[in-house]
C-alpha cells in the first residue's frame, strides 16, 4: 500500500536538492537584476584612486550611489567584462585599456554614442580634436573618452648614474641612448632593460598601417629589431633569454629596484613601485629623462589611454554620463595615485607631484627632472585610431621580435615575416567587416 | 518540471512492477544539480561549438552578430599554415611524451612492485606530481630550467650542454615534454602497479618450474596481462596530451615564436585573443575528429595484438 506523506529524511533530501539546483545557476554571480546603484567596472584597484573618485562623486551628488568593480586587465579579465556586457549584466560605465578591445567593443554595439553629449559640453571640446585624438571614434561618432595621458620617459638610477659620471640627458638621440647604456653597463648592472619603440618615435600614431596594407616595410621597424639585437649582443641591454625565462616583462620593476639594470623606459603607472619603501625597498633616487629621438623625430612612445565607455543598454544613461564627466573633470585628481595623469590636465603641479611621487617625493625622486620631463615638456602623444587586426599583428610582432632578440632569426627576415602576417591579418579583417 | 512528473505518476503506476515505489522524482531531485551542471557546462557548450563552427562570430557582437558561413571555416583551416604548424607540434608532443610516459611508468611500476624498503613512501612520492597544482609545477620547472641560474643547466654543464629551455624555440617543446613525462609517470606506475598485482601467480610459478628467465617471463606473462591497462593508459594519455594547455599558457604562451603553439593553444589564441569564435570552434571540431581517429587507431592496434596473443 502506498504510504501517505514523506519521511523527514525525504523532505530534507528534497529541500537540499532543490537548494543545490537553485545555487548552481547562481554561481555565475554578479546579480543579473538591474539595481538603482550605478555600476562601474574598471581595471585599476579601487584603493589606487577609483574609490576616492567614487566617494567624491557620491558626496557631490548624494542622489547617486556608485559601486566600483575591479576586473583584472588581462585576457581573462577582459573576456569576463565582454561576456558580462553581452550577457546583459548590470554595468553602466566601464573602462577599456587595450586598443584591440576598444575597436571590438565600439564596433559591436557595446559603447553608447557620446558625440552629442561631448559637443554640448564646452569643457570637453578637446575630445573632438582629431589631430591628437583623445577619444575613440567609430564611423565619426565618439564612443570612448581617454581619461589619462601616459607619456613615456626614461628613468635613471641616480646612484649608479652619479657613480658612472653620466650627465642626465635633457634631450638625446637613440644613438646617445645606446652609448649611455653601454657606459652604464658594469660587471653587476646591465645598461638598459630594453630599447624604446624606435618606429613609434619616428612614425607616430597608426604606425603599423599604410593604406590597406601594413607598414612594416618602413625601415624603422627593422632598425628597431637590429638595434635591440646588437645591444643585447654587446651586453648593454638585458639578455632576452632572461626576459623570457624569468617572465620579466611583467616584473620589470623588481629588477630595476634590485639594480639589475639601469635605464628603464617606462610610463607613469610604474612610479608607484618607486615611492613605497616598505613594499619595494631600495636605496637610490630616480631621475627622469625624455625618450630619445629617432632620426630627428620626437613622437613620445606614450598615448592617451584608459578609455571610459558607457553601456548603451544602461537604463541610467544620464547618471552614467554625470559620473563620466566627473571622472574626467573635477574628480580626476585621486587617479594620480595610480599613475594616471588626467587627460584634461585639470590638476595643479603640486597635486601631480604628491599624487604620483608619493608623500616624500624628494626622498625617492629627482623632482626637478620630473618637472622638466613630465610637467613642463609638451609631449607628442600618439594615440592609435586604426586598429584593424590589431591582436593578430601584435602577436606576430612579439613572436618575431622574440626570435630576433634571442639570436635565432636575423632582423630582416623577422620583420618580413611580421609584414606577411600583418598584411594577411589586415586583409582578412577588412574582408570580414565588409 | 517537478509538478509534471508528479502529475504523470498515476498513469505510470499501473504498469510498474509490484514492489517498486513511485519515488523516481526524488531521485531526479538528487541528481538535478549534477544534471544541470552537465547541461550548462557540457551539453550546451558542445552543441554551441558544433553550431558555431559554421559561423563567423566575435562574441562581443552578441547573438545578432552571428553570420552563417557554411564550410568556409573548414576551407580556411585547410589553408592555414598556423593550424598545420600547431598540428605538427601537437603530434610531436603527443608522439614523444605519451610513449615515454608509458615506458617509464611501466618500468617504475615493475620496480615498485618488488619488496623494496620504504615502498609505500616511494609510491606516494612518485604519484605526487600528478596531484600537485599545475601552477606550482610550472613555476618550479621554470626556476629549475632557467638557462643561466637553473639547477638543470648547472648539472648539464658537467656534460658541456647548456639548453636554452623556455628561451629557445628548439628547446621549449622538449622542456614541456620533460615536464609532461615527469607529471605522468607516477600516475602510469600506479595503474601498472595495480595491474601487476592482478597478474596470474600460477603462470609465474609454472614459468619458474620451466626455468624461464626474467625477460621470458615479462614477454610471455607480464606484458600480455598488462595489455588492457596499456591500451587504457595510451588512450587517456593521448587524449590528455592532445588537449595540453595549462603549462603552455602558464610558461611559454606558445613561444618563443610559435614553437610551442600546440593545437589547444592555437585554438585558445584564435578564440580568446583574436575573438574569432567561429573559426576556433571549427578548429575544435577538427581536433576532436583527429583525436578520436588517433584514439581509435591505438585502440584497434592494441586490441588486435591482444587477440593475437
Amino acid at each position: 500500500m502506498r504510504r501517505k506523506g514523506f519521511s523527514r529524511r525525504e523532505v530534507l533530501a528534497g529541500l537540499g536538492a532543490v537548494g543545490a539546483a537553485a545555487v548552481v545557476p547562481g554561481c555565475s554571480g554578479g546579480g543579473g537584476g538591474k539595481s538603482s546603484v550605478l555600476q562601474v567596472w574598471g581595471g585599476v584597484p579601487a584603493a589606487s584612486g577609483p574609490q576616492a573618485v567614487v566617494e567624491a562623486f557620491e558626496k557631490k551628488f548624494p542622489q547617486y550611489k556608485v559601486n566600483y568593480t575591479r576586473f583584472v586587465n588581462d585576457e581573462r579579465g577582459n573576456l569576463k567584462l565582454d561576456t558580462a556586457l553581452q550577457g546583459g549584466l548590470d554595468i553602466d560605465v566601464y573602462f577599456t585599456y587595450a586598443q584591440a578591445n576598444l575597436a571590438l567593443r565600439a564596433g559591436s554595439g557595446l559603447a553608447a554614442d557620446l558625440t552629442e553629449r561631448v559637443r554640448a559640453d564646452p569643457d570637453l571640446q578637446v575630445f573632438l580634436d582629431t589631430d591628437q585624438p583623445r577619444a575613440y571614434l567609430d564611423n565619426g561618432r565618439v564612443k570612448a573618452l581617454a581619461t589619462a595621458r601616459e607619456p613615456f620617459f626614461v628613468l635613471f638610477n641616480e646612484k649608479l648614474r652619479q657613480q658612472a659620471g653620466v650627465e642626465l640627458p635633457q634631450s638625446w638621440t637613440i644613438e646617445d641612448y645606446r652609448a649611455t647604456a653601454k657606459r652604464l653597463t658594469t660587471h653587476s648592472t646591465i645598461g638598459a632593460y630594453t630599447i624604446p619603440d624606435l618606429a613609434r618615435i619616428a612614425l607616430g600614431p597608426n604606425y603599423w598601417y599604410d593604406g590597406d596594407k601594413s607598414n612594416f616595410g618602413n625601415p624603422h621597424f627593422e632598425q628597431g629589431f637590429r638595434l635591440g639585437r646588437e645591444m643585447i649582443a654587446e651586453g648593454s641591454v638585458f639578455p632576452w633569454s632572461e626576459v623570457l625565462s624569468r617572465h620579466l616583462n611583467a616584473y620589470q620593476q623588481n629588477s630595476f629596484l634590485k639594480a639589475e639594470f639601469h635605464l628603464w623606459s617606462t610610463a607613469p603607472f610604474n612610479l608607484r613601485y618607486l615611492y613605497d619603501a616598505k613594499k619595494y625597498p631600495h636605496d637610490f633616487k630616480v631621475s627622469f629623462a625624455p625618450p630619445p629621438t629617432v632620426d630627428g623625430n620626437d613622437w613620445n612612445g606614450g598615448a592617451y589611454s584608459n578609455f571610459v565607455m558607457v553601456n548603451p543598454k544602461s537604463p541610467k544613461a544620464d547618471a552614467a554620463w554625470e559620473f563620466v564627466k566627473f571622472w574626467l573633470t573635477e574628480g580626476s585628481a585621486p587617479m594620480l595615485k595610480g599613475g594616471k595623469l588626467p587627460t584634461l590636465g585639470n590638476v595643479t603641479d603640486d597635486q601631480v607631484i604628491t599624487g604620483m611621487l608619493g608623500k616624500e617625493p624628494d626622498k625617492f625622486f629627482d623632482v626637478d627632472s620630473f618637472n622638466k620631463v613630465v610637467l613642463t615638456k609638451e609631449q607628442k602623444l600618439a594615440t592609435d585610431t586604426r586598429l584593424t587586426g590589431f591582436p593578430e599583428i601584435s602577436l606576430a610582432y612579439n613572436q618575431q621580435r622574440d626570435l630576433c632578440w634571442l639570436g635565432e632569426k636575423d632582423p630582416a627576415p623577422a620583420i618580413d615575416e611580421v609584414r606577411r602576417l600583418a598584411d594577411a591579418a589586415i586583409a582578412r579583417n577588412e574582408r570580414s567587416s565588409e | 518540471m517537478t509538478t509534471a512528473t508528479v502529475a504523470a505518476a498515476p498513469a505510470v503506476r499501473a504498469e510498474r512492477a509490484p514492489g517498486i515505489k513511485p519515488r523516481g522524482w526524488i531521485g531526479f531531485l538528487f541528481i538535478a544539480p549534477n544534471l544541470l551542471g552537465v547541461l550548462a557546462f557540457t551539453l550546451i557548450p558542445l552543441v554551441s561549438v558544433i553550431a558555431l563552427a559554421f559561423t563567423d562570430w566575435n562574441l562581443v557582437s552578441g547573438v545578432g552578430g552571428i553570420t552563417f558561413t557554411g564550410l568556409d571555416n573548414f576551407v580556411a583551416i585547410a589553408r592555414d599554415p598556423g593550424f598545420w604548424n600547431a598540428v605538427g607540434l601537437t603530434l610531436l608532443y603527443v608522439g614523444v611524451s605519451v610513449p615515454l610516459t608509458v615506458v617509464l611508468g611501466l618500468a617504475l611500476g615493475i620496480a615498485l612492485n618488488r619488496p623494496l624498503p620504504g615502498r609505500s613512501i616511494l609510491r606516494a612520492i612518485f604519484f605526487l606530481p600528478y596531484i600537485v597544482n599545475v601552477v606550482a609545477i610550472g613555476m618550479t620547472w621554470l626556476m629549475l630550467m632557467n638557462p643561466k641560474a637553473g639547477l638543470v643547466n648547472q648539472v648539464l654543464e658537467v656534460f658541456g650542454i647548456q639548453p636554452g629551455w623556455f628561451a629557445s624555440s628548439n628547446w621549449a617543446l622538449p622542456a614541456l615534454i620533460v615536464m609532461a613525462v615527469w607529471g605522468g609517470v607516477g600516475y602510469c606506475s600506479l595503474i601498472y602497479l595495480s595491474a601487476l598485482q592482478d597478474a596470474p601467480k600460477q603462470l609465474y610459478e609454472a614459468a619458474d618450474i620451466d626455468g624461464a628467465g626474467a625477460w621470458a617471463k615479462f614477454r610471455t606473462i607480464t606484458w600480455p596481462s598488462l595489455l588492457p591497462t596499456t591500451v587504457f593508459l595510451l588512450v587517456t594519455l593521448i587524449i590528455g596530451a592532445s588537449q595540453g594547455f595549462g603549462l603552455i599558457a602558464l610558461i611559454t604562451s606558445g613561444g618563443p615564436g610559435d614553437s610551442t603553439t600546440t593545437i589547444s593553444y592555437y585554438m585558445y589564441q584564435t578564440g580568446f585573443q583574436f575573438y574569432r569564435f567561429g573559426y576556433a570552434s571549427a578548429i575544435g571540431l577538427v581536433t576532436f575528429a583527429g583525436v578520436l581517429a588517433l584514439t581509435l587507431l591505438t585502440w584497434r592496434a592494441q586490441r588486435g595484438r591482444a587477440l593475437n596473443d
